[in-house]
């Protein structure tokens, strides 16, 4: 075969047009849609993080919102928590978050401080959304410096979810205001008449740590750092590593190897500290029956708890702000998403919803007796508020903690390396 | 094909003059032609890695945390990096990685290459068999199965309790889940398995005949003939592998449920990047960290083709 040296102009044409139509592809695919389309639909984008059944709900309630208001489009976006995160990092740098999204305490002060979060208290002054009707004061966790820039939609509380066949056995009853010591004692007696660990890791978990440091007059967050001092955490980590070896705390080993199952539902230990309204997946996942349980206490009295939540938050450069706020108010008020929903992101947080759903597996009734059991206490406190970067702490701690339990680092090495962590977190 | 220095004749009214200016000029469209062919190419290297990569050299100066602009801080960031533990334990982690993964995969690669290297029935199948692992083995289904076998009481535990060793699953320990990950890496031997192949084929059947004929036994037949003269492919393989080890991430991602761990145990180099870049959202420190692995693998890479002359032997330079 023969080139010739000769290249037709066709060709060439045919190549600038491939690569104009490359490059225009490139061009495209750069920018996302603004959501206006010609007949005044407006396009808004909701993203949340969870599981399956969660995302079957919302689903639903997005139909049921775009039947009521026929001009707004919902598109949804949903991944688990680790993606959720980093993917909104990187869109909300390039400006392009989604309109509506689920959020947590722990990254409100963050995203406030890079300009993500609207605002929304000129959205109820407008009209556009209700900030009435929330329970137990909930909406506050909203709250920073006096802007609103979350909406709860569930309110949780941590708490002690026990094998019940195994605390019968051993024949251990956990009651209110029962302290750390008779904790650690019902450990002890179910390691030694049933033979396995009494918790699957209760030191590494920041929120419970917290509430400890609350019994004790301290918290691990202040507005801008740690509430609490090396030596504690040095402390905490050292009974905790010692509980390991003793057998009082599961083989962290194990734990780790069983993921994603959790230590209790495979029968690695018989309790374990979680939010409440996560309580509902030990029944599907263990072969016990579970229940849940009051937090121990230092004096007797006080528990530390305070009511946690998820809520919504919008983007501070929506180009919709009236719809994403009429989508808000909607999610958060309208009863039948109420039903829908039920406590899959905690206990409803406004009159309308928790009034329009009535639990009917023992697992709801469980957590919604158990909540009003606490809220009866009078032991509810407020949060503590969480600096930007307690999303990163809160890993590391995380992520220490489990150095320590599986021997790798020293409690007082370990608390150092959270400190300069934390600190580094703090800055950025 | 011929090479013709006269152009073949033309219709007479499209011939055009010999003059050096047409020339010129059509070879000026000619080149026009190829660079508007590859522009396609050169605008996603210019958009999507040149770009990119000056960009990142420039944050691997600054403190940029991806809203706000980013800000010029010297050589900050690779002073923290060299005092960060996690750091240290990452590049701890890495080099444990590619000394013990490269090596066993190189040798497993090479005693199948040795084997499929005689002629025997079936051989397409073999090859083809041993060879797919290396086609699918970049992906996250893998490391889910990766993950499904290590685990506790899952297929490899209860192997080693037969045996009567009990570790209790890889994955969550700490001392173990790095091998798993090295058993992954050689799983996928397929690649330099291809390349020792077509290597082994090159080794003209003359030298073997002729050590038959002195009396060399295969043993030694390995060592004098078929090692040197396939040094040239041994050396190719170690480079690109051991390039290619340096940069694992994926298997160290998913195997260990993004979080390289437990106990930081899979913090390989790239995952520690990752999560300084993505989830602790320090552009700046996880752009100092990838230019400090490009001069590492550059200068892995110069002294592997430093040490060629003292043990890859070519053909020219032998005769």
């Amino acid at each position: 075969m023969g080139t010739s040296r000769h290249v037709e102009r066709r060709t060439v044409l045919k190549a600038a047009g491939a690569a104009a139509a490359t490059l225009g592809l490139a061009a495209t695919t750069g920018c996302g849609g603004d959501g206006g389309s010609g007949d005044g639909t407006v396009t808004l984008r909701y993203a949340w993080w969870g599981g399956e059944p969660r995302a079957i709900a919302i689903k639903k309630t997005i139909a049921l919102f775009e039947k009521k208001h026929p001009k707004i489009r919902i598109k949804p976006e949903f991944t688990d928590y680790e993606a959720f995160w980093e993917k909104f990092q990187t869109q909300a740098s390039g400006g392009n978050p989604p309109d509506v999204f689920q959020n947590a305490v722990g990254f409100l002060r963050k995203y406030d401080k890079r300009g993500v979060l609207m605002d929304l208290k000129g959205q109820a002054d407008a009209g556009n959304l209700s900030l009435e009707n929330f329970r137990n004061g909930v909406l506050a966790n909203g709250q920073v410096d006096g802007k609103q820039i979350g909406i709860p939609v569930g309110a949780n509380t941590m708490a002690l979810v026990i094998d019940l066949k195994a605390f019968q056995k051993a024949g251990v009853t956990p009651e209110f205001g029962w302290t750390w010591d008779e904790y650690f004692t019902a450990l002890q007696t179910i390691q030694d008449k049933l033979r396995i660990a009494g918790d699957t890791g209760y030191f590494s978990i920041m929120y419970l740590y917290d509430l400890y440091l609350r019994q004790n007059g301290k918290a691990f967050f202040t507005d801008s750092g740690l509430g609490f001092t090396e030596d504690d955490l040095t402390q905490w980590w050292e009974d905790g590593h010692k509980r390991v070896k003793s057998g009082l705390v599961a083989d962290p080993k194990k734990v780790e190897q069983v993921k994603p199952k959790s230590a209790l539902s495979a029968g690695l230990a018989a309790s374990e500290f979680t939010w409440d309204n996560f309580s509902i997946r030990y029944e599907g996942e263990g072969e016990s029956d579970y229940g849940l349980a009051p937090i121990p206490t230092g004096d007797g009295k006080d528990t530390g708890q305070y009511l946690g939540s998820l809520m919504l938050s919008a983007f501070s450069g929506t180009k919709h702000p009236e719809e994403a706020a009429r989508f808000i108010d909607f999610m958060v008020h309208d009863p039948e998403v109420g039903t829908i929903m039920g406590y899959d992101r905690g206990i409803l947080a406004t009159t309308e919803q928790y009034d329009a759903f009535t639990p009917t597996d023992d697992n709801n009734k469980g957590v919604k007796a158990y909540e009003e059991e606490v809220a009866a206490a009078g032991a509810l406190g407020k949060i503590t508020p969480h600096p930007s970067g307690a999303d990163v702490v809160e890993a590391a701690f995380l992520r220490i903690g489990g150095e320590v339990a599986q021997g790798k680092s020293k409690p007082a090495d370990a608390a150092k390396a959270l400190f300069s962590e934390a600190k580094a977190a703090f800055a950025g | 094909m011929t090479l013709v220095k006269e152009a073949p004749a033309r219709p007479a009214g499209k011939r055009r003059p010999a003059a050096p200016a047409a020339g010129r000029r059509g070879r000026r469209r000619e080149n026009l032609a190829g660079y508007l062919f590859m522009s396609p190419w050169i605008a996603g290297f210019l958009l999507l890695t040149a770009g990119p990569m000056i960009a990142s050299l420039y944050y691997a100066f600054t403190s940029y945390n991806l809203f706000t602009p980013p800000k010029w801080v010297g050589l900050d960031n690779f002073t923290t990096m060299f005092q960060d533990p996690r750091w240290q334990k990452s590049v701890e982690v890495t080099l444990k990685y590619v000394v013990v993964a490269t090596p066993l995969k190189l040798l497993l690669a090479l005693g199948v290459a040795l084997l499929l290297a005689q002629r025997r029935r079936g051989q397409g199948l073999y090859r083809a068999a041993f060879y797919m692992p290396s086609l699918i083995g970049a992906s996250v289904s893998v490391g889910f199965v990766w993950r499904a076998l290590f685990s506790d009481d899952a297929i490899v535990d209860r192997g080693q309790k037969i045996l009567g060793v009990d570790v209790g699953g890889w994955i969550g320990n700490p001392d173990y889940v790095l091998y798993a990950l090295v058993a992954l890496s050689i799983w996928q031997f397929g690649a330099p398995m291809v390349i020792f192949l077509a290597g082994l084929k090159q080794v003209p059947r003359e030298l073997y005949e002729a050590a038959e004929v002195d009396g060399a036994g295969p043993v030694r037949r390995f060592w004098n003939i078929t090692l040197p003269m396939i040094s040239p492919v041994l050396f190719f393989n170690v480079l690109l592998e051991s390039i290619h080890a340096f940069q694992v991430f994926g298997s160290a991602y998913v195997v260990s449920d993004t979080r390289c761990g437990p106990a930081d145990a899979t913090l390989v180099y790239t995952c520690y990047l990752y999560q300084k870049g993505f989830k602790e959202a320090q552009m700046g420190f996880a752009s100092a960290m990838a230019w400090t692995l490009v001069l590492a693998v550059g200068l892995v890479t110069a002294v592997l083709f430093r040490s060629q002359k003292k043990w890859v032997h070519y053909e020219e330079a032998g005769k």
